[in-house]
């Protein structure tokens, strides 16, 4: 049912990847997007597969729930693909051609190459909160953003109302598990039927979310007062976000990779003529 | 027999960090015009155990069987089974949804196919069973009345389908001593019309102890007894490593025993408890 959505959530284990500092990791993340879209030739993409596999081991999460996020957009990745097959211009071997429509070698390489970079882009991210909880991620999005408070971004009310919605998906989810429970045992179906006869059957479900949803913000709001609760600038952390020998270990193994990218470019190209023609 | 469960296990999300066994074959006959307690401490399987009488998880291992449904069918009448099992959940005023109370309570009949005229009439029968001033309810949105009213209609919305079993999670939780009472009485009154078997989870040994006449005991999804709460009280042991604790009456009476006052008789309910006292007072002097 409903607790089946694991794309992006946390799994817990004890190891590298999770023990590294959460802006480590956010910076990581944004240099290996950075390193996805360098890629110009079908060999670096060995080397950020090679990376990611042994970023995935170092995280012990099972493969399953990691292959799992790209299940959710593998429609895109084919939809992106097909499209590309057909839209690419200026192929020169062609492959087949009728009326309008060409498909080249360079088309379906171009094609593969997107549908890879894709598919990186959505493991690496998923990585990250798969081994991140979301109030370490938030912590390090804090931490990250703080000198934006220079210009008088309210960077840690921006984090507190992050951390509550994610920290509410869970409670939600729970409590519909027990809504749907309460109404189909009033013998309500909510599987059978049409579109419409569905969109109407979770009605006994939405009102009482809704309601109980406002009835939290509400109690969590007088929480927070009745703690004198305030953003002030000068809040301690209980956490306080250090970076260890771990996260040395990370940038060091991106930096390598992003370098090894770097000289693939340079030398197919130079050297070898072969590339993607992007 | 009204429901048979033999040899039940359950396990909560097999094969991720989150697995959890939640029930260990579990064998128990619960006969009709019975009135059943399940007790055990939190995480001990009482909920996963109840919302399989009523089809809400699907079986995976064992056998239930509720008067002649079979849910190791392939495709059991779950609304025929639902009908039939009323499933009053803890805090259920929290599934009110409709525009007025006479709606929301009539959403059951509704749905197990009763026509619209048959619904309302069975609604209002259930109202007024609970307790509720119809004329006054009726058309007023659910969640202008109060707590104790909301746990009424809720109940009446269960109850509006006229089961024959009812299974009650914790259905007193958060109220007062005086809407526990009111609830366990209307529980009482419930039986006497057509209810016939009654199932509640209650972590109030007093209410147990004064209402089942039999008492199931689950810890860490074993069912380690059954008995009548009698017997379980007695046994000082029984209860050890549940987590749970002595009804009122029965501690009372160990220490007026611990005084050198010992009681006669049936002791479990305050009033027996009360009798007992007078008793063996009178026989002092």
């Amino acid at each position: 049912m409903s607790r089946d959505i694991t794309f992006g959530q946390f799994y817990p284990a004890n190891s590298f990847v999770h023990k590294m500092d959460p802006r480590a990791k956010l910076v990581l993340v944004i240099a290996y997007i950075v390193a996805v879209f360098l890629v110009k030739s079908l060999y670096s993409y060995i080397a950020i597969a090679v990376f990611l596999i042994a970023a995935v081991l170092g995280s012990r999460v099972p493969v399953k729930s990691v292959l799992k996020s790209v299940r959710g957009i593998l429609v895109i990745v084919i939809l992106t693909a097909i499209l590309n097959i057909f839209f690419f211009s200026g192929g020169e071997r062609v492959l087949f051609s009728w009326w309008k429509i060409k498909i080249t070698v360079e088309a379906l390489l171009f094609a593969l190459h997107m549908a890879l970079r894709l598919i990186f882009l959505v493991i690496g991210t998923t990585l990250l909160t798969l081994t991140t909880t979301p109030i370490n991620l938030t912590d390090g999005m804090e931490s990250l953003m703080s000198p934006l408070k220079l210009i008088k971004v309210p960077v840690h009310d921006l984090a507190i109302i992050m951390s509550i919605a994610l920290r509410f998906i869970p409670i939600l989810i729970e409590e519909v598990d027990k809504i749907m429970l309460a109404q189909k045992a009033r013998g309500a179906d909510f599987e059978s039927g049409g579109l419409i006869k569905r969109a109407k059957a979770l009605l006994p479900v939405l009102i009482p979310l809704f309601i109980s949803a406002f009835r939290r913000a509400d109690e969590l709001a007088l929480a927070l007062d009745a703690r004198c609760y305030n953003a002030t600038p000068k809040r301690t952390k209980y956490k306080v976000l250090k970076l260890g020998w771990r996260d040395a270990v990370g940038v060091i193994i991106l930096a390598i990779l992003i370098a090894a990218i770097a000289a693939v470019n340079a030398s197919f190209w130079g050297l070898f003529g072969f590339s993607f023609g992007v | 027999m009204s429901v048979e469960i033999k040899n039940l296990s359950y396990t909560y999300s097999v094969g991720s960090p989150f697995q959890k066994d939640a029930l260990h074959g579990i064998s128990v006959t619960i006969n009709e015009g019975e009135m059943v307690g399940i007790i055990g401490s939190t995480g001990s399987g009482k909920s996963t155990l109840v919302q399989h009488i009523n089809g809400l998880i699907k079986l995976t291992s064992g056998s239930i069987k509720v008067y002649d449904i079979d849910l190791t069918a392939k495709k059991p009448d779950l609304k025929r089974l639902r009908s039939m099992v009323g499933m009053l959940f803890q805090y259920p005023e929290y599934q009110l949804f409709e525009e007025t109370v006479l709606k929301d309570v009539a959403f059951g009949p509704m749905n197990f196919g009763a026509t619209k005229e048959e619904a309302l009439a069975a609604a209002e029968e259930a109202i007024r069973l609970v307790g509720l001033d119809f004329d006054e309810v009726k058309d007023k949105s659910p969640f202008e009345l109060s707590g104790g009213e909301k746990r009424r209609a809720a109940i009446a919305g269960v109850i509006a389908s006229k089961p024959k079993i009812l299974v009650l999670d914790e259905p007193t939780a958060g109220l007062d001593p005086i809407g526990k009472r009111e609830i366990l009485n209307l529980i009482l009154s419930l039986k006497k019309a057509f209810v016939k078997t009654v199932i509640m989870i209650s972590h109030n040994m007093d209410e147990i102890a004064e209402f089942c006449g039999r008492v199931l005991v689950l810890s860490e999804g074993r069912l380690i007894a059954d008995c009548t709460p009698a017997e379980l009280f007695e046994k000082e042991y029984s209860l050890e490593g549940t987590g749970l604790t002595l009804p009122h009456t029965v501690n009372i009476k160990r220490l007026l025993g611990q005084k050198g006052l010992s009681l006669k008789g049936d002791t479990l309910s305050a009033p027996a408890l009360a009798d007992a006292i007078a008793e063996a007072l009178r026989r002092r002097v």
